[in-house]
């Protein structure tokens, strides 16, 4: 039972994944990539890390895949179609990945391949991570939160939302 | 219980079509999205070794993980409406600017 849904999910994560980087329109690929982040949670709760499924749900599905979704409305990219990939492009792109994807999965078989399952329960829950976070990794912490005002400062500049830096910032390019 | 090198594997397959994503579009949001693929590829390795060796440390690292590829979807994301606004399109080839 346990196989039958990794191998579902397993398929339904892969297959989404490949829709992501082969189709040609982004808002299907934005909208398979949400659906391969469902089948990774899944993958997590059969990983027995729950908490860390739900944050995968809301987080990664509900935040920053909305976010990916406004931004291709905001850019409206309809009128300005991808420009086909140059085939040597092309061509080298698939055959390095090809060799890659077969050599990490050959590598990952002959040394990575666990003979014992782990043994007894593993407890990944909120609490249980909640707890060695405050104990061990306060400062990563608080510095993850600089991270993100920073990164939330710098996304307001970019974008363009101060009155004057939109001014200020096409004067350096021109420059 | 399902075995670890299964879903090692799987996150391998995963980053793999992540890598391919990146070296074979040029749509600026698509290829985004595949390093996206790729980050959560990586964060279920962790998953995965943090299970085989009863370690929370590997859960603890996903979830900065989590963080931190919220922080890099913001910027990015800005960084292509800015580049949208000056060339009227996210083509990576039309984004030339440092070239010289």
């Amino acid at each position: 039972m346990e196989f039958a849904i990794f191998f579902l999910f397993a398929a339904i994560a892969v297959i989404f994944a490949l829709v992501v980087v082969l189709h040609r329109n982004p808002v299907v690929g934005a909208l398979s990539l949400v659906a391969s982040f469902f089948a990774l949670a899944v993958m997590y709760v059969l990983l027995e890390a729950p908490f860390v499924a739900a944050l995968q749900v809301i987080v990664y599905a509900g935040a920053i895949m909305v976010l990916f979704l406004f931004v291709i409305m905001l850019l409206n990219l309809k009128h300005v179609a991808e420009p086909p990939t140059r085939p040597v492009q092309q061509f080298l792109g698939y055959t390095a990945c090809s060799a890659f994807g077969i050599g990490i999965v050959y590598f990952l078989l002959k040394y990575a391949a666990f003979e014992t399952l782990p043994q007894g329960y593993f407890q990944a829950d909120a609490r249980t991570i909640g707890i060695r976070m405050f104990e061990a990794y306060v400062f990563p912490f608080e510095m993850v939160s600089i991270l993100l005002l920073a990164a939330i400062v710098g996304a307001l500049v970019l974008s363009g939302r101060i009155p004057g830096e939109r001014a200020r910032l096409d004067a350096e390019v021109g420059k | 219980m399902i075995p670890t090198h299964w879903f090692l594997i799987l996150s391998g397959i995963l980053f793999t079509i992540g890598v391919m994503g990146v070296l074979t579009r040029k749509n600026g949001i698509t290829i985004f999205m595949s390093i996206e693929l790729m980050v959560n590829a990586v964060n279920l390795t962790f998953l995965a070794y943090a299970r085989q060796f009863h370690d929370v440390h590997g859960v603890i690292f996903v979830f900065f993980i989590m963080a931190i590829a919220a922080a890099e979807a913001a910027v990015g994301l800005a960084i292509f409406i800015s580049l949208f606004h000056h060339r009227n399109t996210i083509d990576v080839d039309e984004a030339n600017l440092m070239h010289w």
